[in-house]
């Protein structure tokens, strides 16, 4: 508790570093992922699934392998070790080893490979007659997508986001092994200074920053999402 | 209802193939403004596919879709569809979007400010006989019958000439049907559009077509004209055996109940060995039939006779164990009784009035 006290402008800073490191790459990892994900999950229900079944939006040959394909390269992704892509990016980047962006960048890309297949799964949640009625009424592509689309999909991909960013807070602190700045920096500091109270002091904080941003979501989608009836 | 002054819409020659099978083939169809027309036959025959190329959600492989007069593939296909309504079977709201807000989707989308768009919309909840308490809730939050009104109300937004309806009842239940059947009958009296209607209910077809079009395999019409037509005399076997062998009960539909004779309530008191002795009508203080009383058991309702009824509604309303019927005013309350030998004889008559012969 007094090792907590005497540094707290210190912790306060790592927090913030750690905050940073965990949600920017959530905000851009979904941005990117919306539109491939859009991509992937093809055109839904446009008259022409009539053709074939009276469902509407069956999906063709076609459109199913391209699903495959782009989902699972996006999960492919997942299987490359941080660590590895820690030291990596600086090469490719041309960053400093220890700068921010290494680890903004690397985090981004694993928000993408689960992401993509939140959104695939988050727009196929839209009812396909949704959609079609939209276009039925006079509704061009671009609207039908902001307008309709994706604020349905929001409860499925808030649910893929909420994994994402969990994920992200616990994986923010292995930058710390190669010296970039984040609640981490408590755990290796910890032990190097045989310090118990900092390394149990960064385990609470980084729950506490879990548990907080987790809730934030869950309430962002709630409040964007109350046409759904919880009877 | 007013007569064919013009065609609405008129197919010309059209055709849609896909890869492996054709839906509709060289269909030629003049659809009169101002009435009903209903699409009607078996599934997969292409009445759907037919409807969906009005406002191109299909686009037609061959041929072409005149609206008014006017090629409707003229001007693009987000407007076409504006200038529409369009109901369809689910309804098809916008989950997310309040029932004010799901009505007044065209009117936004043409550029209606967000107060006229809800003004617009809470007048069209009047006409459509939506409670405008229910304007703010969500689709969710509504029966089955309601969001199936709103989805009309929706469909009236758009304030054209034209509405095009997609089975637009067959997702809801039998009585909460028939009141919108006579919504929409009611509707378009006050309103006049032209109306196409796809249902694979004949009984539908006949209650709200005043023109029908049955559509055969392959998306052929089998036989196009008034009801009456097509239930007197079916063009062939196919349209014969869809409408159903019935169906010369179903054409009593068409004859007025007008003039059976009705006899006083109290004829059911004194009539000592009448099959209708130990039943006693029981009605309620306002003076509508709540139901029979048959020595100590109460039997509640029971299809009453109103006026302005047809011979096969008066059929309906006489069950056979009493041999009577109770007729009701335009307020529900008992105003007499119907004989069942009334009933028959009329329902004779009309047969031999309309073929000169007897079954």
């Amino acid at each position: 508790m007094n090792w907590f006290l005497n540094n707290l402008s210190t912790v306060g800073h790592l927090t913030w570093l750690h905050l940073l490191q965990s949600v920017l790459p959530v905000v851009l990892g979904t941005l990117v992922s919306i539109p491939i994900a859009r991509f992937a999950a093809g055109r839904r229900a446009r008259g022409a699934g009539r053709a074939t079944g009276r469902a509407g939006g069956r999906r063709r040959g076609n459109g199913r392998v391209r699903r495959g394909v782009v989902v699972n390269a996006a999960a492919l992704l997942y299987t490359i070790p941080s660590l590895a892509l820690f030291v990596l990016l600086p090469l490719i980047l041309g960053t400093s080893i220890t700068s921010l962006v290494n680890v903004i960048v690397a985090l981004t890309l694993y928000v993408v490979a689960m992401m993509v297949r939140a959104c695939v799964d988050a727009f196929e949640s839209v009812s396909p007659a949704v959609l079609d009625a939209a276009t039925s009424m006079g509704y061009r592509p671009l609207r039908s997508f902001f307008g309709i689309e994706l604020p349905l999909s929001v409860p499925v991909m808030a649910a893929g986001l909420r994994v994402a960013l969990v994920s992200n807070i616990s994986m923010v602190s292995v930058g710390a092994v190669i010296g970039i700045q984040s609640l981490g920096t408590l755990f290796t500091d910890g032990l190097r200074r045989d310090l118990m109270a900092e390394i149990v002091v960064g385990i609470l904080a980084t729950v506490l920053l879990a548990l907080v941003l987790d809730r934030v979501i869950t309430w962002g989608a709630a409040a964007m999402t109350r046409w759904q009836v919880r009877s | 209802m007013p007569e064919t002054a013009s065609n609405a819409i008129e197919f010309v020659g059209v055709t849609k193939r896909y890869a492996s099978s054709v839906a509709v083939e060289e269909l030629d169809l003049a659809i009169p403004a101002g009435l009903i027309t209903a699409f009607v036959g078996p599934s997969g025959c292409g009445k759907t596919t037919s409807l969906r190329m009005i406002n191109r959600m299909v686009e037609p492989t061959e041929g072409s879709i005149l609206i008014q007069g006017e090629d409707n593939r003229s001007r693009p296909a987000y407007e076409l569809r504006r200038s529409m309504g369009y109901v369809m079977q689910q309804a098809g709201l916008m989950p997310h979007r309040s029932v004010a807000d799901n009505i007044a989707t065209v009117p936004r989308l043409q550029g209606a400010s967000r107060a006229d768009g809800r003004s617009r919309a809470l007048e069209l909840m009047d006409t459509v006989g939506l409670d405008r308490k229910l304007a703010k809730r969500y689709p969710a939050q509504l029966s089955g019958g309601q969001a199936q009104r709103v989805g009309v109300a929706r469909a009236l937004a758009a304030d054209s000439p034209i509405l095009l309806m997609d089975e637009p009842f067959s997702a809801v239940d039998p009585v909460v049907r028939t009141d919108l059947q006579q919504e929409l009958v009611r509707l378009h009296e006050q309103l006049e559009r032209t109306i196409v209607f796809v249902t694979h209910d004949i009984d539908e077809a006949v209650a709200l077509g005043h023109r029908i079009a049955v559509f055969a395999e392959g998306g052929r019409i089998a036989q196009f004209g008034t009801p009456e037509e097509i239930l007197r005399a079916p063009a062939d076997d196919f349209v014969a055996s869809f409408v159903g062998r019935d169906r010369g009960l179903r054409r009593l539909t068409f004859a007025s109940g007008r003039e059976l004779p009705l006899h006083p309530l109290a004829d059911l008191a004194d009539q000592a060995g009448r099959p209708w002795a130990p039943w006693e009508l029981l009605v309620n203080d306002a003076g509508r039939p709540a139901g029979w009383r048959f020595r100590d058991r109460e039997v509640t309702g029971g299809t009453l006779f109103a006026p302005g009824g047809s011979l096969r509604e008066a059929l309906d309303a006489v069950p056979l164990a009493l041999r009577v019927g109770v007729a009701v005013d335009a307020e529900g309350r008992a105003s007499g009784l119907l004989a069942s030998d009334d009933v028959l004889a009329a329902a004779g008559r009309e047969r031999r009035s309309r073929y000169g012969v007897a079954e």
